[in-house]
């Protein structure tokens, strides 16, 4: 079985935040998590981890609309932290629009692009394309 | 000039008279002398060459007048003739004549009575050949009306205007833009009547003319009628000009323009509310489908997540009827989206796609749904024909109308469906016609194509492929049409724009 030591989920739907942890441990994938609820939250958090050189997360879900800094401009900062550690980011989001879905598979640093709710065929599809990450 | 050389003139009364006839001769000019005691009539061999006689041709008072035109003609002639005789008047007057020929002339006839004792003796006359210039006097004041009835009736108002800007001459249109009597016009100047912001147009133009540098300009203007309103004008001005060259007057044409410019502007209003609208709806279509998605989503999940984790709080009558509602919910969020996505659609990205392998790749994508129903389809689409479309779209509204025909068949026949492609000028036309229930147009004709109206008792009715389709098919520039008889089956024509090459 796949399995991850650490998740990051960066959102701000605490519905959905239940949700994934819930998933994500039915499926066995992992019970630890680290919960930012926006991008500023979050940026801040894994540069504190990356100093004190705590664990990092072995994959980042990473919502699109958030309030104080949104995904986009996370993923701006994120690059300029240069962490050695190639992250798997999935963005997930309710947009449907073509713009956002383009716009994050033309990144470099976000592995796929996954839509939300997340119901039984987007969570497969993220699991099945994360074993594909080579680590 | 070679006649008169030869001629003695400082000679006696014979060469006079060859000179007269020279004379005559070359003005065309005839004479005639009539004798009351002789009773004899004589004309000079001009005279005769105008009525086209013979030279020996010898007249009478009684055919010389018979050659005047019968009618106003004569008995004008014979009057004042008569008068002549009796009452010692001269007359020089202007006549229609028939020649020996036939012809029709008009001849300028001159006459002098002579009295003895009170008695008239002699009448000597003058006549002339006037035709050519009777002709063209009549050419002219035929041209004369011709130009004064377009001038008077025309519907574009126009006007002769002085070099300094005054009207001269005026007509009805003209007075009827600008609401004053052509009296009242004609005291007032071009200038007066502009718009206060428009008086500078044209003055650059109208310097260049008079200066012979343009003939003609035209110019959108604003002029003020005499109810102070506001008047949109379009303006012609030429410039005519004498035989030295100088500039006489302007020529002016004017065309109100107040009530297509207002239409304009009105449209053009109508058009930024109904953009601007159209904009807001789509915004808000998005917002709405997008949150409503991540909401109903949420709930979609909570549940899924109760059921697996507490299967003993689902097993009551409430969760089955919560579960089904949200799954509803979602269903209408999914078919939001799908509408508000269709309707953006921009033009620029129609690209050719041949008809045949959608209709084929649609038939092969039901396969499944038209195998259990037995259904034969037969197509006759010729393979080069292509359409202007979107390739999502012309999936979908293939795949729409052929589920449709297929779903609803009659319960005792197996549905048959003939898909055919025809062109016309500027359209190509997809039919799909089947023999399934059909539809009462006169009962649902309007709401067909509506959202959510479901006509069937059908299982699988959505009721929303009809809008979904003729969303798609006029996003694509094309429209729908839809012929049906109950119980005998559906037609539905499809026109798609052509391709250039198509």
């Amino acid at each position: 079985m796949h399995r991850i030591k650490l998740a990051c989920v960066i959102d701000d739907d605490p519905i959905y935040i239940f949700a994934i942890k819930r998933l994500f441990k039915r499926k066995n994938f992992t019970s630890n998590f680290i919960i930012y609820n926006n991008g500023n939250e979050a940026f801040k958090g894994i540069k504190e981890r990356l100093k004190n050189g705590e664990q990092l997360p072995d994959i980042i879900l990473l919502d699109i609309n958030m309030p104080v800094m949104d995904g986009w401009q996370f993923l701006e900062d994120y690059k300029k932290l240069k962490i050695e550690k190639k992250i798997p980011i999935y963005v997930t989001s309710s947009s449907i629009k073509k713009s956002d879905v383009e716009k994050a598979q033309g990144d470099n640093f976000v592995r796929n692009y996954v839509n939300k709710p997340i119901n039984k065929e987007n969570l497969d599809f993220l699991i099945e394309d994360f074993k594909k990450v080579d680590l | 000039m070679q006649d008169l050389n030869k001629l003695n003139i400082i000679s006696n009364e014979i060469h006079d008279f060859e000179f007269i006839n020279a004379i005559e001769n070359s003005l065309a000019i005839g004479s005639w002398e009539f004798n009351l005691k002789t009773n004899t009539l004589k004309w000079s061999t001009v005279t005769k060459k105008i009525h086209e006689v013979p030279d020996d041709y010898k007249p009478d008072v009684e055919t010389g007048l018979n050659f005047y035109k019968e009618g106003l003609h004569r008995e004008r002639i014979t009057s004042i003739f008569s008068n002549a005789i009796l009452t010692n008047t001269s007359f020089d007057d202007e006549f229609i004549i028939i020649t020996a020929k036939g012809k029709e002339k008009w001849v300028r006839s001159i006459g002098y009575p002579v009295f003895e004792n009170d008695t008239c003796v002699l009448v000597k006359g003058v006549f002339q050949d006037i035709t050519e210039k009777t002709q063209k006097n009549i050419e002219i004041s035929y041209k004369e009306s011709l130009f004064r009835s377009i001038f008077e009736n025309s519907i574009t108002g126009m006007a002769i205007v002085s070099l300094e800007g005054k009207w001269l001459k005026v007509n009805n249109s003209i007075c009827k833009i600008f609401g004053y009597s052509e009296a009242e016009l004609l005291d007032l100047n071009f200038i007066e009547l502009t718009h206060n912001d428009d008086k500078h147009i044209g003055l650059e133009e109208i310097k260049l003319m008079i200066e012979g540098k343009l003939d003609n300009f035209q110019v959108d203007k604003r002029y003020i009628n005499k109810n102070g309103n506001i008047i949109h004008c379009q303006l012609s001005t030429t410039i005519v000009r004498d035989l030295d060259n100088e500039p006489v007057h302007f020529v002016a044409n004017i065309n109100d323009i107040t009530k297509s410019k207002l239409a304009k502007q009105k449209i053009k209003n109508l058009l930024a509310i109904s953009s601007k609208q159209n904009e807001r709806l789509l915004n808000f279509a998005h917002i709405v489908s997008h949150n409503l998605r991540s909401h109903a989503g949420n709930l979609d999940m909570l549940i899924g997540l109760k059921k697996e984790d507490y299967p003993d709080a689902v097993d009551n009558e409430y969760f089955p009827h919560i579960e089904k509602a949200v799954k509803n919910l979602n269903e209408t969020i999914a078919n939001l989206n799908d509408v508000a996505i269709h309707n953006i659609v921009e033009v620029e990205n129609l690209e050719p796609l041949n008809l045949l392998e959608y209709v084929n790749n649609a038939i092969s994508n039901i396969k499944a749904l038209h195998v259990v129903k037995k259904a034969k389809i037969k197509i006759d689409i010729n393979k080069t024909i292509k359409v202007k479309g979107i390739p999502a779209y012309l999936d979908s509204i293939i795949i729409n109308l052929l589920t449709n025909a297929i779903k609803y068949k009659n319960p005792d026949e197996d549905p048959k469906i003939k898909l055919i492609a025809s062109k016309d000028d500027k359209n190509i036309i997809l039919e799909v016609i089947d023999n399934g229930i059909g539809i009462d147009l006169k009962k649902h004709g309007e709401k067909l194509f509506g959202m959510y109206n479901v006509f069937h008792h059908n299982k699988d009715s959505r009721g929303l492929g009809l809008f979904i389709t003729k969303n798609q098919i006029e996003a694509i520039g094309g429209k729908i049409e839809v012929k049906s008889k109950v119980g005998k089956g559906t037609t539905f024509r499809l026109f798609f724009k052509k391709t250039n090459y198509a």
